[in-house]
């Protein structure tokens, strides 16, 4: 497989308004570090999920790719072209239409005052792409059919209010298809649903796959999504990537603890048993203005020793396509066990 | 703030619900923290009779109940509640019949999909409804009183002191240009006439109770993370000392691993205090997690309830073994999820019959026409649905006041009592120490 999206050293840093008061003490600019040095490449066809907390850069990674944010440094190739150096309106809808994104919240994503039709429409006129109103037409119902709001030209002409909220981000989903892209970004895209309703969708995103030969950059903070669509999973924190390899591999056999820990306490419909171990980490992913030095993971790590709170691990390879950035396997050394609880770690309560 | 005077004032002599009065009492609440103790996976924060010792002590009010309540009545009892709303097209059934009961100390989970009525159901007990709402019939008896015919002001006595809620949304729910300590001891002062000062001391403890240093009380919401808001929300819940805790949702927007710690907390908070929850959520994981016992909703009504090891590993709802399969599960197999075709009802015209049926993959022609009665099976799991009818399995038919009669006290099953496994269905491989069976019908 080849790869389509490769990003190599993709650095976004976020300035921090300076008062006056740092201007006159001349203190060095402040920045957030959103995505601080990740290289990672989405193959051709799969399904790539890039799991974090809030906080982590996954967004601002997707946001990147999609050229809605400005990286600060490193390089954000497309199937072997440099995109981050696109200029202009002709190149940027160009890059634009084989590269669409779903947004989290399909209430807000639709405009209340817009049919679903006009919705979905929007991009063929912005491109041009409908040669007259009856290819547009068709292209808006095909994409309608193909999203599974069947029968489509009963959706048509609904206005968002109508629909329930799965049915919403079908909208949202035909309205990204109708540019036939070839790289989705879904932006944690069934967060805002039931549970119930999130299998179907996530299926219909297989399927489309499938059939269009989509690839998929799958943004979200729950592991067990990721796991259920993803071929690959990439887990940040911080800005940086802890772990990635083939799913199953990541969350049956984790080689960093943050990864471990994040399946510890994946949710699961089973009353708890005594064989079930959770390692709950104490307090919030750090402020990403503040990044802690060496491994950027140590002061909530359960097992962190003297040379992770200086040198900052880089990715090591742990064999079959998986690498993790961690000292402990460095070498191919396993993971110790976790404790069941972390506790007292002075992340709480200091901001 | 001038407050009208309650039905029955803060003046009231105290009068003590009298937990340590029959000796049994104390041996099932010893009991049942040891269960609970072993519950929680790693070391056991508490064990033995001390700790038990002081969740008795704990477990005492340090409030008068309510003057008109009974000492010997059930906590709570939800008998055939009916909430509608009116909209100009017509009524909305959103909680149509609904019958439950919640023990002292107890964690009861409504789930459901949205829409389902949870959230409609919760906001009845507590009495903050939309004004378009009505609870039609019904009654909600809290220690014995029945709170729906009660008045706004006559309700102040209860809300807030005997039940409490948690929104989900903590940065919506708290106001945004007040210090969070002010806001926490804002209740103390309204509700429990405490004077100022001791009311921003209490609200540090409670701070403190639920992790967050005390003189983060000085905070502003914004300048709290997520996790740190959802937990001056519980405090604040806390304030008055309530008998019952509501959580609407109260980990669905924040992250797994926040979530895990505002659940843990939750658990310790339960053990520590004698809370009683009520936990809402579409979320089926918080329930397994945190929850003695489930009530799965289903367009308005009650789909099936029970102890949640029972629920959760042999369901006999077509609609909960459809939810339980449609959840995406990291410790089982990968492909296996399943989904529910369609998409509950409109409640203002509810489909006759059984109100899952257009979604059922079981249905039969008396789907379509009969409402399924509630049937109780001897493992305690109340289910509405014309699979499991009464008379099978050893089921019996029950009514609202058997549900609320059922399970008076809370009940410890013995390991050697345990039900024969039900026809049809695989034993249950009930955990080492049964959940505590405050569920368990009693019969």
């Amino acid at each position: 497989m080849t790869d389509l999206v490769r990003l190599e050293g993709l650095e976004v840093h976020f300035p921090i308004r300076s008062g006056l008061i740092d201007i006159l003490a001349r203190r060095p600019r402040a920045y957030i570090r959103a995505v601080d040095g990740i290289d990672l490449a989405i193959r051709q066809g799969e399904v790539l999920a890039l799991v974090g907390e809030s906080g982590s850069g996954k967004t601002t990674t997707g946001r990147v790719i999609v050229k809605l944010t400005r990286q600060t440094g490193g390089t954000v190739a497309f199937d072997g072209q440099d995109v981050t150096k696109l200029w202009g309106v002709k190149a940027l809808r160009e890059y634009r239409r084989r590269v669409q994104l779903i947004f989290q919240d399909p209430y807000e994503t639709l405009n209340p005052k817009q049919t679903i039709h006009d919705f979905v429409a929007a991009p063929l006129e912005v491109h041009g792409i409908a040669k007259g109103i009856a290819d547009k037409e068709e292209r808006v119902l095909a994409a309608l059919d193909a999203a599974g709001l069947r029968p489509a030209s009963d959706f048509a002409f609904r206005y968002p209010h109508e629909l329930s909220g799965g049915q919403r981000q079908r909208v949202v989903i035909a309205g990204a298809l109708v540019m036939n892209p070839e790289l989705v970004v879904a932006d944690e895209p069934v967060s805002m649903l039931d549970v119930s309703i999130r299998t179907e969708l996530l299926r219909l995103m297989l399927d489309l796959r499938a059939e269009r030969n989509l690839t998929y950059l799958f943004i979200t903070h729950d592991l067990s999504l990721a796991w259920v669509i993803a071929d690959r999973v990439a887990v940040m924190y911080l800005g940086k990537i802890m772990e990635i390899g083939p799913a199953d591999q990541v969350i049956r056999s984790p080689h960093h603890p943050y990864t471990k820990a994040l399946v510890s306490v994946s949710p699961t419909p089973e009353p708890p048993t005594g064989e079930m171990k959770r390692t709950i980490l104490a307090g919030e992913t750090p402020d990403a203005a503040r990044i802690p030095p060496g491994c950027r993971f140590h002061p909530r790590c359960p097992v962190a020793f003297d040379r992770c709170r200086v040198e900052q691990p880089p990715l090591f390879d742990v064999g079959n396509e998986q690498s993790a950035a961690c000292w402990l396997v460095e070498g191919g050394g396993a993971l110790p066990e976790l404790p069941s609880q972390v506790v007292a770690t002075p992340t709480i309560g200091v901001e | 703030m001038n407050m009208p005077l309650d039905e029955d004032g803060l003046s009231d002599v105290i009068r003590r619900r009298e937990y340590d009065e029959a000796a049994e009492d104390e041996a099932v609440l010893l009991q049942r923290e040891l269960a609970v103790g072993d519950r929680t996976t790693g070391p056991a924060e508490v064990a033995g009779e001390a700790a038990a010792a002081s969740l008795i002590a704990r477990g005492r009010r340090q409030w008068p109940l309510p003057k008109l309540a009974d000492p010997t009545a059930p906590l709570l009892v939800v008998r055939d509640l009916r909430t509608w709303f009116k909209l100009e097209t017509g009524w909305v059934k959103a909680v149509d019949g609904v019958s439950f009961r919640l023990n002292d100390g107890e964690a009861l989970g409504l789930a459901g999909e949205s829409g389902c009525g949870k959230t409609t159901t919760a906001l009845s007990l507590i009495g903050l409804l939309p004004s378009n709402a009505r609870v039609k019939s019904g009654s909600i008896e809290l220690f014995g009183i029945d709170l729906v015919p009660k008045s706004e002001n006559a309700l102040r006595r209860y809300r807030w002191r005997e039940i409490s809620i948690v929104f989900q949304g903590a940065m919506n729910a708290l106001n945004p240009v007040r210090r969070i300590g002010e806001q926490i001891a804002e209740p103390i002062e309204i509700r429990l006439g405490q004077p100022k000062d001791r009311a921003l001391k209490r609200a540090g403890e409670l701070l403190e109770l639920v992790g967050i240093p005390a003189k983060r009380a000085q905070a502003y919401p914004h300048e709290l993370s997520g996790g740190m808001r959802q937990r001056a929300m519980i405090a604040m819940a806390l304030a008055c000392d309530p008998a019952i805790v509501i959580g609407d949702e109260p980990t669905t927007a924040l992250d797994v691993m926040v979530q895990a710690q505002i659940l843990q907390l939750l658990e310790r908070l339960r053990r520590e205090l004698g809370l009683s929850l009520v936990l809402i959520t579409h979320d089926l994981s918080v329930i397994a997690e945190t929850c003695d016992r489930t009530l799965i909703m289903y367009a308005g009504k009650v789909a099936e309830e029970g102890p949640v090891a029972r629920i959760f590993t042999a369901p006999r709802h077509p609609y909960t073994q459809k939810l339980l399969a449609a959840f995406p599960n990291i410790h089982a197999d990968r492909r296996s999820l399943d989904t529910i075709p369609g998409s509950p009802p409109d409640l203002r015209k509810p489909p006759p019959g059984c109100r899952f049926h257009p979604r059922c993959p079981f249905v039969m022609d008396v789907c379509r026409e009969v409402e399924p009665p509630e049937a109780l099976f001897p493992d305690g799991v109340r289910v509405a649905c014309h699979l499991h009818p009464p008379g099978r399995d050893g089921a019996v038919a029950v009514g609202p006041d058997e549900v609320a009669a059922r399970g008076g006290r809370i009940e410890i099953a013995q390991p050697s009592a345990a039900e024969a496994p039900v026809a049809g269905h695989p034993a249950v491989p009930s955990p080492p120490p049964a959940p505590p069976a405050s569920g368990q019908a009693s019969s």
